[in-house]
């Protein structure tokens, strides 16, 4: 039986005395009780088709065409009334960030009171104060927030990210709707949370008999939680059938490219990058860091950032610092750079700046959307270390020998950063940091900030600077599956101390320590063969290690750390 | 480079999309409008005011206080000078003080509002403490308060409204640097080797200039206004040089009778205001900035 039905719907927004299609003859439907994940990569108009189906289309958006039916209900024909009627009961979201979805100032039990009360009073339903917390006590125990009272009574900031989105679940649970539309569930979360997370949306749907449209941009989350796939790009929807038929004989050439360029954890495809011994460049012993804090009572004490880290970093290697947020991975990196000073142990530096460079290390930054100054072009940004590395006569052909480097066309020089899409400026990024001859370059999540497919390039163009260029790296990153085949070496990190060292081979063969196992565990994968080949983890260790589901602890949050 | 990296061909600069808020803006047009005739006004005044010569010490008793006609449009002063050609050389003298206040304080308040918000520590401390004593202080006290000491000019009103003016400027850039100076680019531009000038006017200033320019603007207004309360207090130009605030404080005495001769120069001020506080407005609105 269909409930969710889409039919030809064409869209476009309209701004700036323009007007821009965003969505070509978009069909498809989602039956009852069946999960359908939408994948898509930024700007695919993926989130504008659930806002179209909620009802919540910015005022420049207009429906050109087409027609959404709900449980054969025309959705454009109703008024604006009935279609306020249906949210929350017909169809509910799920948000895609917990740590901006709540108002501060106001507590846990009154967000979730809100919602339920209009949503009573647009129903014409006159429900009590008592009543309604009974009902959202059940719903919180729904979403496996087993203490419901304690949560209920909590301002947003006790709860950690994972028990946030879960509440944000519980929201959109309130009123028993029969489809759950989820933007992006989890991935502003850790990868162990995010797996949680997906597990508990799973159960939900399957004990319900709810209908999920699952978004997401993450192949190896569509694996877990769909039985159908649409994939959509620049607005059409280019491929669609059940999820083994997409994933094991993908029609498209597009499904093809995306499927190839998400790093694989297992199996013949992963490439071992080989391990450097040459000599060291940068020895860390017994380091220890500590924030001091600044307050006027509690002066002297503070923060442990990371403890009794022992690393070598070897010239020409691509070494990997692996671990979740607030894990110090950040802190280690700046300390190799000489950005911060350790409060204990001994930073052996041996490897000498290349000739006419000032530094031995340069840092390529997560968001290259804030390490480009908006105000300054590509050319008057690469300027900057040239001024200091090349005499002015040679600038100009070395900022255009740059840009052929990391293949970008030499026209680009005159260009804004918000003229260039993410993955090419995060290339100018790179460009920035090779003109300052670095021979050491640090990688602070060069890539968490791009589609899955840019990412592939860019790691592509690292790889292959690395070799021209006989550069070291250091990568700093959450990705596991990514740091499978990009590393030599990976430390993997957990609460400020290394747990593991190794080659990626040994430790994603056999990890000895069972956070490492856990972590490796997480990560959704794209093949049920990748799926079996994961170290299994007991459930003792995962309550262990991870944020579980039960009362769960009120997650410190590491400060200036990450 | 793979064909699912590409920027969108139909993306528009930021440039013209500034451009289309502000042409889509009535007030913001206006504003420009009555800015621009302001400009040009004072520019042309000799050519296109029917008595040039009037600004100076002319003297023509049985003309004076003659009420509008078509000789004077707004009637005669107690000397018997065409009140709208002094009202239109008007706008020189308080285009001479917004120039003379701003072109000292804008760049004082910005790069000591940049100092403190990118050093932080000593120079912090120092230069936002020195701003909220200045801000404490009544700009028409303060003002008062110079003219009675030295003299009653103009150029001592402009020094002493340049005094406290800056202060306004180095509170908005602190504020906009503090923003800024966190971000990964001005760490990167470090590491790349840049020192603290290059750091301050290349990375940091750039992103100031949309404040800067929209505070400058609501600024000319307030020092209109503000220059025209000083010189209807006392504190003008040398007679018989025209002004509007003097000229509003001349006519008063003869209210209610002979009200044109402070209506044109009363109307000149407000005009004035409106247009730059109306620029103002629309700049803000382009730039989508708070200022």
């Amino acid at each position: 039986m269909t409930l969710l039905d889409v039919n030809g719907l064409n869209m476009s927004f309209s701004g700036y005395g323009r007007t821009r299609q965003v969505l070509h003859d978009v069909s498809f439907s989602v039956g009852a009780s069946e999960r359908v994940a939408l994948i898509g990569e930024t700007g695919s108009g993926k989130s504008v088709t659930a806002k179209a189906i909620l009802g919540t289309l910015p005022g420049n958006a207009s429906v050109d065409g087409g027609s959404i039916a709900f449980d054969g209900l025309d959705l454009f024909r109703q008024s604006m009334a009935d279609r306020e009627k249906l949210k929350g009961t017909a169809f509910s979201i799920i948000m895609q960030d917990p740590l901006s979805s709540f108002n501060p100032v106001f507590r846990i039990g009154q967000h979730l009171d809100d919602v339920m009360y209009y949503a009573d009073r647009r129903r014409g339903e006159v429900s009590s104060a008592a009543e309604r917390k009974a009902r959202i006590h059940d719903t919180l125990r729904k979403v496996q927030l087993a203490d419901a009272g304690r949560v209920y009574n909590a301002w947003p900031f006790e709860l950690s990210g994972g028990m946030r989105q879960r509440v944000l679940i519980a929201l959109a649970l309130l009123h028993r709707p029969r489809m759950l539309i989820a933007d992006e569930p989890g991935t502003a979360l850790d990868v162990t949370t995010q797996d949680e997370i997906l597990r508990l949306i799973n159960r939900l749907v399957a004990e319900e008999g709810l209908s999920l449209l699952m978004i997401t941009h993450n192949l190896g989350v569509v694996r877990q939680t769909a039985d159908r796939v649409l994939v959509m790009r620049h607005g059409k929807i280019v491929e669609q059938g059940p999820l083994a038929q997409v994933f094991d004989a993908p029609q498209e050439q597009y499904t093809r490219d995306l499927m190839a360029a998400v790093p694989p954890l297992y199996g013949p495809q992963v490439v071992d990058q080989p391990v450097s011994h040459k000599t060291p460049m940068i020895t860390l012993q017994g380091v220890k860091k500590v924030y001091a804090k600044r307050g006027l009572f509690n002066r002297g004490e503070g923060h442990l950032a990371v403890d009794d880290i022992n690393i070598t970093v070897n010239e020409g290697e691509i070494f990997g610092l692996a671990g979740e947020s607030g894990s110090g991975k950040t802190t280690v990196a700046r300390m190799m750079m000489g950005l911060l000073s350790q409060t204990e142990g001994m930073i052996a530096v041996t490897g000498a700046p290349a000739e006419g460079a000032q530094r031995l290390s340069q840092i390529v930054y997560q968001n290259p959307g804030t390490s480009l100054n908006p105000k300054r072009t590509v050319a008057q940004t690469l300027s900057v270390p040239l001024a200091r590395t090349e005499v002015p006569a040679d600038r100009q052909a070395r900022m255009e020998e740059l840009l052929t480097l990391v293949r970008l066309p030499v026209s680009y020089l005159s260009k804004y950063p918000h003229e260039l899409s993410g993955g090419q400026k995060q290339r100018v990024a790179i460009a920035r940091a090779l003109a300052a001859k670095p021979r050491l370059i640090i990688l602070d999540e060069p890539t968490s900030a791009l589609d899955v497919s840019v990412q592939k390039t860019v790691i592509d163009l690292l790889l292959e600077l690395r070799e021209s260029l006989g550069l070291t790296y250091v990568i700093i990153s959450h990705d596991l599956s990514l740091m499978r085949n990009f590393c030599s070496r990976i430390a993997i990190m957990l609460k400020g101390e290394i747990v593991e060292q190794g080659t990626p081979a040994e430790v994603f063969a056999e990890a000895r320590h069972p956070y490492t196992r856990a972590l490796i565990s997480a990560i959704p994968v794209l093949t049920a063969e990748e799926q079996a080949l994961k170290p299994s983890v007991t459930e003792e260790e995962r309550a262990r290690f991870l944020v579980t589901s039960g009362g769960g602890q009120a997650a410190p949050q590491a400060t200036g750390t990450e | 480079m793979s064909h699912l990296d590409t920027t969108d061909d139909t993306q528009m600069t930021a440039a013209w999309m500034g451009w289309y808020r502000f042409s889509r803006n009535p007030a913001a047009i206006i504003g420009a409008a009555i800015v621009i005739s302001v400009l040009v006004m004072a520019a042309l005044a000799p050519w296109i005011t029917p008595f040039p010569d009037h600004v100076g010490s002319v003297v023509d008793f049985r003309n004076r206080h003659a009420p509008p006609s078509a000789v004077n449009w707004m009637g005669t002063d107690k000397a018997g000078r065409d009140i709208f050609s002094r009202t239109v050389f008007g706008f020189r003298v308080s285009l001479l003080l917004v120039f003379g206040v701003l072109v000292i304080s804008v760049p004082v308040g910005a790069v000591l509002g940049m100092c403190a918000g990118y050093f932080g520590g000593w120079a912090e401390k120092i230069i936002t403490g020195l701003t909220n004593v200045m801000l404490a202080m009544p700009p028409l006290v303060m003002a008062l308060a110079i003219g009675n000491v030295l003299e009653p000019t103009l150029i001592n009103a402009m020094f002493a409204i340049t005094l406290l003016w800056w202060t306004w400027h180095a509170r908005l850039v602190y504020r906009v640097t503090v923003s800024v100076a966190n971000e990964d680019f001005i760490e990167a531009a470090r590491l790349a080797g840049a020192g603290p000038v290059h750091i301050l006017f290349r990375e940091i200033l750039p992103n100031c200039i949309a404040v800067i320019s929209v505070k400058t603007t609501l600024d000319a207004a307030f020092v209109i206004l503000f220059g025209a309360t000083l010189s209807f207090l006392g504190f003008g130009v040398k007679p018989p040089t025209p002004d509007l605030g003097s000229m509003v404080a001349d006519g008063r005495q003869f209210l209610p009778e002979k009200w044109w001769e402070v209506l044109a120069p009363g109307f000149a001020i407000f005009y004035a205001t409106l247009g730059f506080n109306l620029l103002g407005d629309g700049l803000r609105d382009m730039f989508d900035v708070e200022a």
